[in-house]
C-alpha cells in the first residue's frame, strides 16, 4: 500500500516535472507568452491599454507571427490590490514563463513588482505608467509621459504659452506621489524662474464637495489652477468653481481628464481647461498620425482614448524589437534587445521611445496641449506642434 | 475662515437633509438606514441615462429618478417590514447595509465607472455674504433641511396618521392589534424619505463629486449629524448637518486642519457616542 502511494507520488513529480520542462522550453517552436497587469476591476479601471495591445498582437499573428512564432498575450487583473497585483506578477513570469511585460496599465503595479522584475531580470514596457515607480526603475520603462512629466508641461504651457501669472496647485496625492509632484514643480521652476503662488497638497481623493478648496484658491488671488485629478474629482472642482461664480480662471489638467466623457460632463470651463495629451489628441478624428491606431481600435471594438494609444505603442514597439532578434527568443535575449535597442519614432508621440541600458527610463516628455472651452463640449487642439520639455544643462 | 465655513454650507444643506431622513426611519420604523444616500444616488444614475439615452427633458428624467427612488426605498421597506417586522433594530438596519453595497455594485455593472454627464438644476451663485458667493444649491439644500424637519414634526404632531405611526414605533405589536395598518404605514414612510433623499441628490450631484462611491457614502456624515440628536430630535439633526458642514468648510482653509476634514465625520461619531454612554457601567454597556 504504501509502496503503491510513494510510486504514484514518484510518477506525479516526474509528470510535474516534465511539464515544468515543457514550459521553460517555450524557446523554439511554441508560442511566446508576453504579459501584463492592469487596472481590470477596482476603483478605477482603464481596461483599454491591454485590449490595444492584445488588438496589435492578434493582428501580427494573423499575418504569421513574428519569425514564425505565435505570441500569446496574458492580460491579468490586480484589482487595484497591491497583494493580488503581486500574484498577477508570479503567475505571468514565473507560471507561465513570459519573455516581457508588454501594455500593463496599473495604479499600483509598478512599485508592487519592480524588485520581483528585478530578480527575475524581466523588463515592463508599460502602457501607461502611473505611480513614481515606472519611472525610477531599472525594468521599467513607460511609454507615455506619465502624470509627472505632464504637469510640468501643463505648468510650462500655462506660464510660457498663455502667459499665465499667479499660477496655484492643489494636488490630490495618493501614497507617496507628492515628491514626484513636487519634482514637478521644481523641473518648471528651474527651467522658467518662476514660482507657484502656493500649493496644497491635502485635496481629498474622492471628497464630495470642493468648495472650500476653489474659495481659498480664489481668495489667494489664483489665476489659474493645475491640478492632478482623477475625472469624478475634476468635475466636482470645476463646478464647484462655476456655482461660486469664478468664471475666470484657468485649468491647467492632466491627460487623467482627456476623454469625451469628461467633455460632455463640463459645460463651463472657466477660461478654458488645458492639457498636454501625452499622445497625439485622439479627438482629432481626421488626423493621419492617430489613422493607423483609430482603424485597429475601431475594428476590435476598442474605446478611443489615451489608454489604448498606450497600450497600442507599448505592443508595437515591442514587436519591432522582437522582429529585430536574431537567434532564439527568450527572456534574456529580449531583455538584451530592450537595452540595446535604437530609438524608435512615431507620429502619435513627441519624442522617440528607447528602453536603453539606464537605471530610470522616462523616454517619452512631450505632450501635445489640447484645450476644452466653455459652451464647446469639445477638446480641440491647442497648438501646431508638440509641446517639449527643454533639456536642462 | 468665515469665507470658508460659509462654503461647507452647501455640504452641510445636504448632510441636514439626509440627516433628517435618518432620523424619522431610526424613530417611525426602527431602522438605521444605510441605504438612504445609495437609493438617491442610483435615482439620479437613472434619471442620467433617461435622459442621455432617450433624450427625455432633464426636468422629466429627474422626476422620474426621484420616482425610481421612492420607489426602491418603499420596495426595500416592504421587504425589511414583512419579513423582519418583529426583529431588532440591529438586525434590520443590517439588512440596509446590504442594499448599499448592492446599489453601488449595480450602478458599476449598469452604468460604468466613468462620470455621468450630470445636468444642472441649479447652478450658479444667488448671492454674496462677506465676500463669499452663497451659490443657488446651498440656499435650496438648506431651506429643504429646515423644511422638512418642520413638516415632519407637524405631520407627527398634528395629524392622526402621525400619532399612528408613533404608536407604531413605540409598540408595534399593541398598534397592530388596535388596527393600525403597520405595514401600509411603514412602507410609506421608507417611500417618503426615498423620494426626499432623491430629490436633494439630484439637486446636489451635478455641482459636486457624482461617482457612485462618493454619492452613495454621503450617509455617513448624515449619520454622524443624526447622531447629535441620538437618532431621535431632528432639530438637532438639521443643526448637526449644518453646523458639521461648516466646521468642514472652515477646516479646509487651514493647511494643518485639512487633512483632519476628512476624517470629522468619524471623529464627531467617536465623540457623540463615547460622550452618551458616559454613564454607563460597563456590564450594561456591553
Amino acid at each position: 500500500m504504501n509502496t503503491g502511494r510513494r510510486l504514484g507520488a514518484l510518477l506525479a513529480g516526474v509528470v510535474l516535472t516534465a511539464a515544468g520542462c515543457a514550459g521553460a522550453e517555450s524557446g523554439s517552436g511554441g508560442p511566446i507568452v508576453v504579459g501584463s497587469v492592469n487596472a481590470l476591476s477596482g476603483a478605477a479601471t482603464f481596461p483599454e491599454a491591454s485590449q490595444a495591445a492584445k488588438a496589435v498582437f492578434d493582428a501580427a499573428n494573423a499575418s504569421g507571427g513574428v519569425n514564425g512564432r505565435q505570441i500569446e498575450y496574458k492580460a491579468l487583473d490586480d484589482k487595484g490590490d497591491p497583494a493580488a497585483a503581486a500574484a498577477a506578477a508570479r503567475e505571468i513570469v514565473d507560471g507561465d514563463e513570459a519573455v516581457a511585460l508588454v501594455g500593463s496599465s496599473s495604479l499600483i503595479e509598478c512599485e508592487i513588482n519592480t524588485e520581483y522584475y528585478e530578480q527575475q531580470k524581466i523588463l515592463s514596457v508599460p502602457g501607461i505608467g502611473v505611480d513614481p515607480a515606472c519611472f525610477t526603475s531599472p525594468n521599467i520603462g513607460p511609454v507615455n509621459v506619465g502624470p509627472f512629466h505632464d504637469m510640468t508641461l501643463s505648468l510650462l504651457y500655462g506660464s510660457e504659452v498663455l502667459g499665465l501669472t499667479d499660477i496655484c496647485a492643489l494636488l490630490e496625492i495618493a501614497g507617496n506621489t507628492l515628491p514626484s509632484y513636487q519634482a514637478a514643480i521644481d523641473e518648471w521652476s528651474a527651467i522658467t524662474g518662476k514660482k507657484l503662488k502656493y500649493l496644497d497638497s491635502t485635496v481629498p481623493y474622492g471628497g464630495s464637495d470642493y468648495t472650500s478648496y476653489i474659495v481659498k484658491a480664489r481668495n489667494a488671488g489664483c489665476k489659474a489652477i493645475t491640478v492632478n485629478p482623477v475625472e469624478p474629482d475634476s468635475i466636482g472642482q470645476l463646478k464647484a468653481a462655476q456655482a461660486q461664480g469664478w468664471t475666470d480662471v484657468t485649468w491647467l489638467l492632466l491627460t487623467s481628464v482627456y476623454s469625451e466623457n469628461y467633455a460632455k460632463a463640463i459645460s463651463n470651463a472657466g477660461a478654458g481647461v488645458y492639457v498636454p495629451a501625452e499622445f497625439y489628441p485622439f479627438t482629432d478624428a481626421g488626423s493621419s498620425q492617430n489613422r493607423e491606431w483609430r482603424e485597429l481600435m475601431t475594428r476590435n471594438g476598442i474605446p478611443l482614448t489615451s489608454f489604448s494609444q498606450g497600450g497600442y505603442l507599448a505592443a508595437k514597439y515591442f514587436l519591432d524589437v522582437l522582429r529585430g532578434i536574431t537567434g532564439e527568443v527568450t527572456r534574456e535575449s529580449v531583455t538584451r534587445a530592450l537595452r540595446e535597442m535604437q530609438p524608435i519614432s512615431d507620429p502619435m508621440v513627441g519624442t522617440p521611445y528607447v528602453f536603453g541600458p539606464g537605471d530610470t527610463h522616462h523616454a517619452n516628455t512631450a505632450g501635445w496641449p489640447i484645450k476644452l472651452a466653455s459652451g464647446t463640449n469639445r477638446w480641440e487642439l491647442a497648438a501646431e506642434d508638440w509641446l517639449r520639455i527643454p533639456a536642462r544643462n | 475662515m468665515l469665507q470658508g465655513a460659509l462654503a461647507g454650507l452647501a455640504a452641510g444643506g445636504l448632510y441636514a437633509v439626509l440627516a433628517v431622513c435618518l432620523t424619522l426611519m431610526s424613530r417611525l420604523v426602527r431602522v438605521v438606514n444605510f441605504a438612504q444616500s445609495a437609493t438617491g444616488m442610483f435615482g439620479c444614475y437613472v434619471a442620467v441615462f433617461l435622459s442621455v439615452q432617450f433624450g427625455l427633458p432633464t426636468w422629466l428624467a429627474t422626476v422620474a429618478g426621484i420616482l425610481l427612488g421612492g420607489s426602491l426605498s418603499a420596495l426595500l421597506g416592504w421587504i425589511v417590514s414583512t419579513w423582519l417586522a418583529e426583529a431588532d433594530t440591529g438586525t434590520r438596519s443590517a439588512v440596509t447595509v446590504a442594499v448599499l453595497l448592492l446599489l453601488i455594485s449595480l450602478s458599476f455593472i449598469l452604468f460604468g465607472n466613468k462620470p455621468q454627464p450630470f445636468h444642472p438644476i441649479l447652478d450658479g451663485p444667488a448671492f454674496t455674504a462677506g465676500g463669499v458667493v452663497i451659490s443657488q444649491v446651498t440656499v435650496v439644500t438648506v431651506v429643504l433641511a429646515v423644511l422638512v424637519a418642520l413638516a415632519s414634526r407637524l405631520v407627527l404632531t398634528r395629524t392622526s396618521a402621525g400619532v399612528e405611526l408613533r404608536a407604531l414605533s413605540e409598540r408595534p405589536t399593541t398598534a397592530e392589534l388596535l388596527g393600525i395598518p403597520a405595514k401600509r404605514l411603514s412602507v410609506a414612510v421608507w417611500a417618503v424619505t426615498g423620494v426626499i433623499s432623491t430629490l436633494v441628490i439630484s439637486i446636489v450631484a451635478p455641482s459636486q463629486s457624482n461617482d457612485a462611491t462618493s454619492l452613495a457614502m454621503l450617509v455617513v456624515p448624515a449619520a454622524a449629524a443624526a447622531l447629535l440628536g441620538g437618532f431621535r430630535r431632528l432639530d438637532l439633526a438639521v443643526a448637526g448637518g449644518l453646523v458639521l458642514g461648516l466646521i468642514q468648510g472652515a477646516a479646509a482653509q487651514v493647511d494643518g486642519l485639512s487633512v483632519v476634514r476628512y476624517f470629522l465625520p468619524f471623529g464627531v461619531i467617536v465623540a457623540l457616542l463615547l460622550w452618551s454612554q458616559r454613564k454607563e457601567v460597563w456590564d450594561a454597556a456591553r
